[in-house]
């Protein structure tokens, strides 16, 4: 059976027509993008149509399966995603670099794969009846889940998609059960280690850290090892940056999306600020756009779809969009409280993770506040691949909310 | 699995609050960007005037095979609008429809129906005259955002009409734009419409270019800005044909007043080297915008100049279809060749009487003879024996009822009927053997365009090898230099033994040579032609004259097929005209004349 007797196909009505309204405007978008003048990019709203379509009938599809499947499946479906992920290394296609697998005219991409199913991975170990989170162990086994398709992502090089996998860890382990305190100091070195260059911004880090601590009420024997390996990743790292090379130095920039211009990335982003800020609060109008129509904007139909909506519908269109999405992060949000499975939960938290990261750091990236990484807009962007994830990732958010009074 | 049990809220508060300061962050950002600095940005996308502009590449010009050029480009200039620019559409289309002599609404309507994105030039007018150039270049200041531009017509220097042959250009439809998007090709361009102009669109085509242009405030072109990544236009390639000019000319002028067309074929390698379908057009017409009186008066012609006639005339082959029945006796084992026949000028089947073309008849004739005086009797008795089925099948072997695959445009195949044919016409058992004489002859259900019967006649002359026929020579890129050949695709027909070649090959010797052949019209002198005629009737007129055969007889180099509609006989008007043409070669030596001849002489 695919459903049981007390579930009712009711699937979020607020979810879907949230997505609805991303999708025609991600139409219209890459319509505009796509239309006109240079011979070297062609119209491609018909396969950008096509693929929406393909997208709706494959969300409902997973809207259908029980969720048991997942979870039952979940390490298949992992041991199969690192399987493609170090195949793809081997014999991928790719200009320089290695994410795809080319059968036919069709071109694959395993992170995007790898992406859900070290979800389902991580959200079945986090849910596990004997687990608990804040068990050393426990809590190294699910780092080490995530941190293996990480790395063999990272080798491709896709950085964009691997931030994404990294930042699923804390937020379901959290939600899993983690406790606030063990996620601060998780963070903490991180924060030291960016704020390090400067004598200032470390020492202002430092005090926050450990005063944090201390109001925590943990004890001299939690507080003091943590503070020596703070103090000692803040010597260390600019130690080890300045023993680099400049040329490791700058790939290291370039690869965290840091530096400025290695291909003109800077340009980019200024015709992007251009074309979003003079559209204005109404917009150009659509097709009438003249950064979009006269293709001052790199890479527009994909990377840089939201400067056209910023562009061409303006800040009204900015903010349908943005509401549009926070509607649903919104809604999985609830689902994922609701849900009385909790391996459901967590994929449904993980899908909300990834959705936001995309979404923040793409359109981040347009007004120049988050680095060029090259992750695309859900719905928005041009791209096959990633209209299918995401459509699985709507799928499944609307299959815990059908079923969300099941345990199993 | 686990089940959680009284969640912690906390925990989607944090979440929320999370989420919420994020956006909240992200809409502040663009809130800043789009309110605040709106106006700075808007000056600078202002100030991004550079636009790409589109290179048109040349299209490839097309030459004989001695390089005389036979299709060429000549500058001539077509209207654009540029909608951004526009901004008084009414009165500027107007005016500007008063200048190119169209209706206003009529550029709207184009207008309308090209527009794409507001820098998109519209091409809104076609070949503009000189006149009506100046007129706008004096008006420019009346005319904002109309613009135009280089936009080459071809021409026809050689004297060279072949219209069917070398088709037309138009603008693309937008069935075939949907097509042809990916390979490049957008709204208001030029495509190969019909003939070889279709056929070899990809290779005379070329590649688009680009490059970036600065424009000023009116969208004028300011300056070529380079190190944007411009791209130049790849010229489109070179066609060099088979056709050789002189033979070509000297074949339309000498089928001028005649209606049908003749095809030569080299028998070395199955190129057309002359090849004329009348009566014909002036390839000019459809160079430049053409109007509905010029169209439809050539629609409408009763000679229907629009119809190539060497690919798409359907017709009876007449008795120069006879040589298939010959073949297929002589390899059945059905004659040998030395029956003899008498022909009294009349066979009787049944309550018919089936005529031979000569009224006092033939007399006693064997198969040479029958073939030299195209004696009807001796073959309306011969299938009889030989049977549709081998009729069908000897046809078949030959290729008759589909195209010869030649590179020319629309060729149609023809039709063999068979038992099934005629089963399906006539009601199964109810036809009559009559047909079957008919078919003898080459008349009847039969069908055949001249095309075929030239490639007929070229197996013939190479002895069952033939190759399919092409007017392409070779492909000349103009920037490099660099030729490419193509090798010809051979047909081989298999299994006809020598000596029924060796009769055949008399036969038709013995139809231009011999006292009573009936083509004797046909020689030139200095070489040996082997031929046949063909005389089919027409309910429709004048009967349809046929001439098919190779030259010289002991060497073959040239196959033909001269057929003129409503001509009369084929000896009396198509071979006359096959005589001229040698001659011509003959003169200019392009034919080799074999050792064994030149010893007689």
């Amino acid at each position: 059976m695919l459903w049981d007797k007390q579930d009712r196909l009711k699937p979020d009505l607020a979810i879907i027509i949230a997505v609805a309204v991303l999708l025609v405007y991600g139409l219209m978008a890459v319509y505009s993008a796509t239309q006109s003048a240079n011979p070297i990019i062609q119209n491609n709203f018909g396969k950008q149509f096509i693929w929406m379509l393909v997208g709706i009938i494959v969300a409902s599809t997973i809207m259908l399966i029980p969720f048991k499947f997942f979870y039952d499946q979940a390490y298949l479906f992992y041991a199969v995603a690192i399987f493609l992920l170090i195949l793809v290394l081997i014999i991928g296609g790719g200009t320089g670099v290695k994410r795809w697998f080319y059968i036919g005219p069709l071109r694959l991409q395993p992170s995007e794969f790898a992406k859900l199913a070290t979800l389902f991975a991580l959200a079945k170990y986090a849910s596990g009846q004997q687990r608990d989170m804040n068990n050393l162990r426990d809590l190294a086994i699910a780092f080490l889940i995530v941190l293996v398709p990480t790395l063999l992502i990272i080798k491709e090089p896709d950085l964009g998609t691997a931030l994404v996998i990294m930042a699923i860890v804390l937020p379901v382990l959290f939600w899993a059960g983690l406790s606030l305190f063990t996620v601060f100091v998780l963070l903490a070195p991180l924060i030291v280690m960016v704020s390090a260059f400067t004598f200032t911004s470390f020492f202002i880090a430092m005090v926050t850290i450990t005063a944090v601590m201390i109001l925590s009420g943990r004890g001299p024997r939690v507080i003091i090892p943590n503070f020596l390996l703070n103090i000692f990743v803040g010597i260390m790292t600019p130690m080890l940056w300045g023993n680099l090379h400049a040329y490791q130095r700058s790939r290291i920039l370039t690869f965290l999306g840091i530096e400025k211009d290695p291909q003109g990335l800077g340009y980019q982003v200024l015709q992007s600020k251009v074309a979003i800020g003079s559209g204005g609060l109404w917009g150009k109008g659509w097709t009438e756009g003249t950064q979009t129509q006269l293709r001052f904007l790199p890479e527009q139909h994909t990377d840089f779809i939201f400067s056209v909506v910023g562009e061409e519908f303006g800040l009204f269109g900015v903010i349908v969009i943005l509401l549009a999405f926070l509607v649903i992060l919104w809604r999985a949000l609830n689902i994922a409280a609701d849900s009385k499975n909790a391996f459901a939960g967590l994929v449904v938290v993980g899908s909300v993770v990834i959705l936001a990261f995309h979404v923040l750091v793409n359109s981040g990236m347009t007004v120049g506040v988050m680095p060029v990484t090259g992750l695309p807009m859900p719905f928005l962007s041009y791209g096959g691949s990633a209209m299918l994830t995401n459509m699985v990732i709507i799928g499944l958010i609307l299959n815990a909310g059908i079923r969300k009074f099941n345990y199993v | 699995m686990r089940s959680v049990q009284g969640f912690g809220r906390h925990k989607l508060l944090i979440f929320r609050i999370l989420l919420i300061l994020s956006f909240a962050g992200l809409i502040s950002r663009f809130a800043y960007v789009q309110l605040i600095e709106s106006e700075r940005y808007t000056r600078e996308s202002e100030k991004n005037r550079i636009r790409p502009i589109t290179l048109e590449p040349p299209r490839g010009i097309i030459r004989d095979r001695y390089r005389e050029i036979l299709v060429d480009n000549l500058p001539a200039y077509s209207v654009f609008a540029i909608p951004r620019e526009l901004t008084r559409r009414d009165t500027v289309f107007a005016a500007l429809a008063k200048i190119i002599n169209r209706q206003p609404a009529s550029l709207e309507k184009i207008f309308r129906r090209d527009r794409r994105g507001p820098f998109q030039r519209v091409k809104i007018a076609r070949h503009i005259g000189f006149q009506a150039l100046a007129h706008i270049e004096e008006n420019k200041l009346e005319l904002p955002g109309i613009v135009y531009g280089v936009d080459p017509r071809r021409y026809y220097p050689a004297g060279v009409r072949a219209p069917h042959l070398f088709g037309y250009l138009g603008e693309i439809d937008e069935k075939k734009l949907a097509q042809m998007r990916e390979h490049g090709y957008e709204r208001g361009d030029v495509i190969g419409k019909t003939g070889i102009e279709y056929i070899y669109e990809s290779v005379l085509r070329g590649k688009k270019g680009f490059r970036f242009v600065e424009v000023d405030a009116l969208g004028r072109e300011v300056t070529v800005l380079s190190g944007l990544g411009e791209k130049p236009a790849v010229p489109g390639k070179e066609l060099h044909l088979a056709i050789d000019a002189e033979l070509q000319r000297h074949l339309e002028r000498i089928m001028e007043d005649k209606r049908g067309g003749a095809v030569l074929i080299n028998t070395d390698n199955g190129e057309i080297i002359a090849l004329a379908s009348k009566p014909d057009y002036d390839p000019e017409i459809f160079t430049k915008p053409i109007s509905s009186k010029v169209w439809n008066a050539l629609r409408d012609n009763p000679d229907k100049p629009l119809y190539d006639r060497m690919v798409r005339s359907h017709v009876e082959p007449g008795s120069t279809y006879k040589l298939v029945l010959a073949i297929a006796a002589l390899e059945e084992g059905i004659i040998d060749g030395s029956e003899t026949v008498y022909c009294p000028g009349a066979y009787r089947l049944g309550r018919r009487v089936f005529k031979c073309w000569k009224k006092g008849g033939h007399g006693t004739v064997n198969l040479l003879q029958a073939i030299e005086g195209s004696c009807n009797v001796y073959f309306y008795r011969l299938i009889q024996k030989v049977g549709l089925e081998n009729w069908v099948k000897y046809s078949r072997k030959f290729n008759f009822g589909k195209t010869t695959g030649s590179d020319l445009y629309s060729e149609f195949p023809g039709l063999v009927p068979d038992a099934a044919y005629f089963d399906r016409k006539y009601g199964k058992g109810k036809w009559s053997k009559g047909l079957l004489l008919n078919l003898s002859v080459g008349q009847g259900d039969l069908l055949v365009t001249p095309l075929q019967m030239a490639t007929f006649a070229m197996y013939i002359a190479n002895r069952g090898l033939g190759f399919r026929p092409h007017v392409r020579k070779r492909i000349v890129d103009p920037v490099t230099g660099d030729e490419e050949y193509a090798i010809p695709d051979t047909v081989r027909i298999e299994g006809i033994s020598e000596r029924t070649w060796d009769i055949i090959h008399k036969g038709m010797f013995n139809v231009v040579n011999a006292p009573g052949g009936t083509a004797k019209g046909a020689n030139p002198g200095r070489v040996h032609v082997a031929g046949k005629t063909g005389t089919a009737q027409n309910p429709h007129g004048e009967d349809h004259a046929w001439f098919i055969g190779f030259v010289p007889y002991e060497q073959p180099q040239i196959a033909f097929c001269v057929f003129v509609e409503n001509g009369g006989s084929g000896g009396g008007v198509a071979a006359p005209i096959i005589r001229s043409v040698l001659r011509l070669l003959l003169r200019q030596n392009k034919i080799l004349i074999p050792q064994t001849v030149v010893a007689e002489e």
